[in-house]
């Protein structure tokens, strides 16, 4: 049987063998057999844009059958060796705050996506999506050392960003998650698991993918609810420079 | 004697304040508050509805009649999201 499914601009066709990428703006196709990603008609061709949002799906799905499940969020490890996600909606300051923590001494692990894993004993360990993270020229006053990169700035994107190069963190295991708010106060509400696991669908949308690795997926994230503690943190300018002491302050 | 079964694209998890449910057909998901997740509970062991009413109505101390009315509710809305689905048997 084949199942159809889209995720943003990614339309899919998947069977038993193989999961058939197509892009909706360009005729561009890209196949993931067996874990491994091979390009289809039109993909060559196909905008550098419609390109990459096909070998990223593409290597979610690869990841996935890895039991390896990318997480919509920004992630950093801090000095002690424990990781924290960042996860919200777009806007809502991962890769700003992700920033911040590299600033103080912590290694990044992804700008838009973190890999997660559940080890042999239920634990949940962090890896890095290695993507720059990508910051708004706008935070220039806040953080000055990025104002050499302005000539970098990504003019099509609405939200003049551009590429910085952290100190990564290859992985570590998740000490907690925050999922993030903009506010007009600080503030952090510690989440029911029930609250975790709808949020964590919605940030790991490609769970919704009705193939063999839906079940494991779902399961991934149930454990990841039970075994991580989980913040709503409403967030202010004032964690451009407090991020790192309120998410050890989270923990004592 | 009507039993239910969990739809085989329904995904269920477990968790210490409730269950959240995932329809991979619908990409619909839901979260069951404590009534909710005992009545999931009870008809994913196959419990007959008029058990799962029984047992709602002594655990909660209420009429069985109150306990019908939240239980059909549940199940109707259950159903109606592909989550369940319900199996006629002769008693």
């Amino acid at each position: 049987m084949t199942r159809h499914w889209q995720l943003g601009a990614v339309l899919a066709e998947s069977g038993a063998e193989e999961t058939v990428l197509r892009h909706l703006g360009s005729p561009a196709a890209l196949h993931v057999v067996g874990g491994r990603l091979r390009a289809g008609a039109g993909y060559a061709a196909a905008p550098r844009e419609a390109r990459r949002e096909l070998a990223r799906t593409g290597a979610i799905l690869r990841l996935r059958t890895r039991g390896a499940y990318v997480l919509h969020a920004s992630g950093a490890v801090a000095p002690n060796g424990s990781a924290w996600i960042l996860t919200g909606d777009s806007g809502s300051g991962k890769s700003t705050l992700a920033f911040a923590l590299a600033r103080h001494g912590w290694r990044v692990l992804g700008d838009d996506g973190v890999v997660i894993r559940i080890d042999n004993t239920g634990r949940s360990m962090a890896f890095g999506w290695r993507d720059p993270l990508r910051m708004s020229c706008s935070l220039f006053p806040v953080f000055p050392e990025l104002v050499p990169l302005e000539p970098l700035v990504d003019e099509r994107d609405p939200r003049r960003r551009v590429p910085v190069n952290a100190p990564f963190a290859a992985g570590a295991p998740v000490a907690g998650c925050v999922f993030l708010e903009r506010g007009e106060h600080d503030g952090a509400t510690r989440l029911a698991e029930t609250e975790v696991m709808a949020k964590l669908i919605a940030q790991s949308p490609w769970v919704l993918i009705p193939d063999a690795h839906a079940r494991d997926h779902f399961d991934a994230l149930r454990q990841f609810a039970v075994g991580v503690p989980c913040w709503r943190l409403m967030n202010t300018e004032r964690q451009l420079h407090h991020i790192s002491a309120t998410l050890e302050g989270l923990l004592s | 004697m009507t039993r239910y079964r969990v739809s085989p694209n329904a995904l269920a998890a477990s968790l210490s304040d409730g269950v959240v449910l995932l329809n991979l057909q619908t990409n619909r998901y839901f979260s069951l508050n404590e009534t909710g997740t005992r009545v999931w509970n009870l008809l994913s062991c196959a419990t007959p509805r008029s058990e799962i009413v029984a047992t709602l109505a002594r655990e909660y101390a209420v009429s069985e009649e109150e306990a019908g009315r939240t239980v059909l509710a549940l199940l109707d809305e259950l159903a109606g999201e592909q989550l369940i689905e319900a199996i006629e048997a002769r008693s």
